[in-house]
């Protein structure tokens, strides 16, 4: 709409109160992590890295880092095989009962995590996945699904479903025609999906405090821990470099989309 | 073209694994809460009487909706502003904005709430300088309480809000405005009786999507009400890990998805559901 | 490319229901070895339904598809070995011309050097051998169209199946791709069945068209013949145009008959055998190019008084809209050099054609 027609002052005065109100109180976390203090505080005399020393030279850190990590490869594999298989599915099939499933697949994003969390304590309990690897991974991986099925039904629904028959009627199998002529050109949006689902499970914090206690310590739960025990400059680091790596995964996505679109 | 008939047990194969996942270990590990919030203590429907007879319960509940009413209306009105601003930049200024929306969106929630603590407790930035500067004698209580709570949600809910208002502002024919101010109308008329009306049809779904998102939010009022004001999320996770009362947290938490489902029911006859969900629903 | 003989493909009571909609209607069709056959009506028609029911992409909810005699109806599109060029020509714009035209033999398994022989062949086969590196996106329309031939043409299908495959392009260019394509047909000797609304590709390419309407087969023949001796007037209007006379048949006789309409009497000779029963109701179809303008003391079998409503000039001859007393509003269509009057409006014009020029077609069932 560029030149057209332009906003007043009022509602443009709003727009960047607002971004500011969006931006700056996660940068601040970048300048207290800074600190040269033992306690949160801007720096005072000097800016210090000794707070990120802390953080990557703890066992306990650098422990739930890498847990925190693998659960959520495994998990996004999980939401990235089964949500794809299910959206070309829909697509495909694309009938009254499809359209029932991809609203069921929703479900994770409607269904507050606090009544999934408290479900999974009971439900995991005998089946002795309770503070498990795999019962994290379960968790969080048929929770990320939503998001591979919504950004691949997005990708589909700018594919050519000829495309689709053409190749069949060539004589190629389900297989082949989905190796070959669907997977290639949905991949950016199964990539973008698998960057949510990872996101989604490497943030997941509610459903962990349930159903998993002392073997499985993600890194949420760590930061948890440490807002609600002891407020200090460590936390911020960790902070900093929790936005470091989610802007790197978004980042990521954004230049395969620009490959992808150029 | 259907090809019915011809789709052959192939393409439902594809679809199997994500519905088993999703029917073993989501669908019934929420339908065992809603099972247990008739069974446990005793079978019946005492926990639900609970909601007209323990006031702690109605609190619990009053809270709630105020602070997600409240809530939804900062977020729509910091929102829309924002979304407006967007949708008249130009496409350079345009990424910029986009930007400020989606970065907060996918930064950690417990980074964000952490974020807030630092800048708003007792010694914290904004008291400190406040006080260093002689505007106050003593530190706001800004944190650990119903304010603190709003500051944190709605930071959390105005990405939401932005995102589906600005999908039903970018339908909008930007011609249409400019035909309005060459009819004669002021800048203030022209947002009053083309703009706004347009764009409504997006206010509403993101007033859904964040009243929703916000009835069942935990982590953000857990760690900035400090434990003082209860919103449903915490007092039924309080329930269920420190006082062990399955009826009472599970009869909440059926509550709470009911609410939503039929917060989603009422609208879905106003709104297209997809608008709320994107092109996947 | 062997010249291999095409095969036969047959059509019995193919019906095709969505709900209560019926898309084809108990359609039967004989298709020859080697024949270029169109499936010609307007939109909504079933033709398409029926090409996808011959690729197999849409179960008949009754009836069969044989192909030499054996009944295919069951088999999945990928197990019948037809080739297909779709609408819009469906190339996968991630794979270079010459990997779009390897797919088919891909999925067979085929060697990678025979692969290569092969698309090479296809690719000379449309000329475009030197466009095998290329992406899809980055050729004209009209060679998209030709990577989609090939394609469908490189692993040998019994049949090859065309939907619409000149819309897409523009005036010109259709008319170059339609010879091209006919010559086409000739050099692989194979079954070609086409589908299109557009009744002059329909004429000028096939070697048989079928008429469809409102999913029934209306009439199916050569080209010359459906347009001389159409069945219904659906068919005489869909393909050229034609004036429509009604009236009572006197005098029937083998062969012909005088139609009494007005105080105008025609005569006309079909040259069917069987002879109407006299005062039957009956309809003619009249082609405009059929009519002359009279000159002074010229005459005609048969011959209308009437007035030029209007008239445009065709370049190579005149358009006229004639109005007689008995006939209503006709239309005529003369070459400029046979026209013995210079038209304008108003002018009384004495009209004739042959008794063999108008057609006794039915009324087309609602």
């Amino acid at each position: 709409m560029d030149g057209i027609y332009s906003p007043g002052a009022a509602s443009r005065s709003l727009a960047w109160a607002t971004a500011f109100y969006l931006v700056l109180p996660i940068l601040i976390v970048v300048p207290v992590a800074l600190t040269d203090q033992r306690y949160l505080s801007l720096p005072q005399d000097g800016i210090s890295f000794r707070h990120f020393a802390t953080v990557l030279s703890s066992p306990e850190w650098l422990g739930s880092i890498w847990q925190s990590f693998t659960i959520a490869v495994a998990a996004t594999i999980l939401s990235v095989t089964a949500g794809t298989l299910c959206a070309i599915g829909c697509w495909r099939i694309s009938r009254r009962a499809t359209e029932l499933v991809r609203v069921m697949m929703l479900l994770p994003l409607i269904i507050p995590s606090i009544v999934y969390a408290i479900g999974l304590y009971r439900y995991f309990g005998p089946l002795g996945l309770l503070d498990r690897f795999l019962g994290v991974v379960i968790a969080h991986g048929v929770t990320g699904i939503p998001y591979v099925v919504i950004t691949v039904s997005t990708a589909l629904a700018a594919f050519d479903p000829r495309l689709e028959q053409a190749a069949r009627g060539m004589g190629a199998s389900l297989s082949q025609t989905l190796r070959w002529v669907i997977l290639p050109r949905i991949a950016p949006g199964i990539f973008s999906g698998a960057i949510f689902a990872f996101i989604h499970s490497w943030d997941e914090l509610v459903m962990v405090l349930f159903i998993a206690s002392r073997d499985v310590f993600t890194l949420p739960r760590r930061i948890w821990d440490g807002i609600n025990e002891n407020l200090d400059p460590a936390m911020a680091a960790v902070a900093v470099l929790l936005i470091l790596f989610t802007l790197l995964l978004l980042l990521a996505d954004r230049a395969l989309r620009r490959r992808n679109e150029g | 073209m259907s090809a019915a008939g011809r789709t052959g047990a192939g393409w439902w194969m594809l679809i199997l694994p994500a519905f088993l996942l999703l029917v073993v270990f989501y669908i019934a590990p929420i339908a065992q809460v809603l099972t247990i919030s008739v069974t446990e203590p005793e079978l019946g429907l005492g926990n639900y009487e609970r909601l007209f007879t323990s006031s702690a319960v109605q609190r619990v509940i009053e809270t709630t909706l105020r602070i997600c009413l409240i809530t939804t209306v900062l977020a729509l009105l910091l929102g829309y502003g924002i979304a407006y601003a967007i949708t008249l930049a130009r496409p350079r200024a345009q990424g910029w904005w986009i930007l400020a929306v989606l970065v907060p969106l996918w930064i950690s929630v417990l980074v964000r709430a952490f974020a807030w603590v630092t800048l708003l407790r007792r010694q914290g930035l904004v008291n400190n300088t406040l006080l260093g500067a002689g505007v106050i004698d003593e530190p706001l209580p800004l944190v650990w309480n119903e304010f603190g709570i709003i500051v944190g949600m709605v930071h959390y809910m105005v990405p939401f809000a932005v995102l589906p208002m600005l999908a039903s502002m970018r339908e909008i024919d930007p011609r249409l405005l400019a035909a309005a101010r060459g009819l004669g109308a002021s800048r203030g008329e022209v947002f009053r009786r083309v703009f706004l009306p347009l764009s409504l049809p997006g206010v509403i779904a993101a007033g859904v999507l964040v009243f929703i998102f916000s009835l069942g939010f935990y982590i953000t009022p857990a760690i900035l009400g400090g434990g003082k004001t209860l919103m449903v999320a915490e007092w039924i996770s309080l329930q269920i890990l420190d006082l062990i009362r399955w009826g009472l947290g599970t009869m909440m938490a059926t509550m709470l998805v009911a609410a939503i489902l039929v917060t989603l029911l009422v609208f879905s006859r106003i709104v297209d559901l997809r608008r709320i969900f994107g092109a996947g629903a | 490319m062997s010249a291999a003989a095409g095969h036969a493909l047959g059509l019995r009571g193919l019906t095709k229901r969505y709900g209560d909609f019926i898309a084809v209607n108990d359609v039967s069709l004989e298709i020859g070895q080697g024949e270029f056959v169109t499936l010609l009506g307007p939109s909504g028609s079933g033709k398409t339904t029926i090409l996808m029911a011959i690729a197999g992409f849409v179960a008949p909810s009754e009836g069969a598809v044989l192909l030499d005699g054996r009944d295919i109806t069951p088999l999945p599109p990928e197990k019948r070995n037809f080739g297909m060029v779709f609408q819009g020509y469906a190339l996968f714009p991630h794979m270079t011309v010459a990997e779009n035209v390897a797919f088919p033999l891909r999925v067979r398994g085929m060697s990678k050097a025979d692969r290569d022989a092969k698309v090479r062949a296809a690719l000379d086969l449309v000329q475009l051998a030197q466009f095998a590196g290329r992406l899809p996106k980055q050729l004209s329309g009209g060679q998209q169209q030709r990577v989609a031939l090939a394609r469908a043409l490189v692993f040998d299908p019994s049949l090859l199946l065309l939907d619409e495959p000149l819309s897409a392009l523009d005036k010109k260019l259709r008319a170059e791709l339609q010879e091209e394509l006919k010559a086409l047909h000739r050099r692989v000797g194979r079954t070609f069945i086409n589908v299109t609304h557009d009744q002059e590709e329909a004429l000028s390419m096939s070697d048989r068209i079928a008429i469809l309407n409102h999913g029934r087969l209306v009439q199916a023949g050569a080209p010359g013949e459906l347009y001389e001796r159409p069945r219904t007037r659906f068919v005489a209007d869909f393909l050229g145009k034609s004036n429509f006379l009604e009236g009572t048949v006197r005098q029937p006789a083998p062969g012909g008959f005088m139609l009494e309409a007005g105080a105008s009497r025609l005569a006309v000779a079909h040259g069917q055998g069987a002879a109407l029963p006299p005062g039957t109701r009956s309809l003619l179809s009249l082609r405009p190019e059929k009519i002359a303008l009279l000159a002074e003391g010229e005459t005609a079998e048969n011959q209308v008084e009437g007035r030029i409503l209007s008239w445009s000039y065709l370049g190579a001859g005149f358009a006229l809209r004639i109005a007689t007393p008995d006939l209503g509003e006709l239309r005529a269509v003369l070459p400029a050099w046979k026209s013995p009057v210079a038209p304008a409006e108003d002018l009384p014009v004495r009209l004739g054609w042959s008794a063999d020029a108008a057609v006794p077609v039915e009324e087309d069932a609602a």
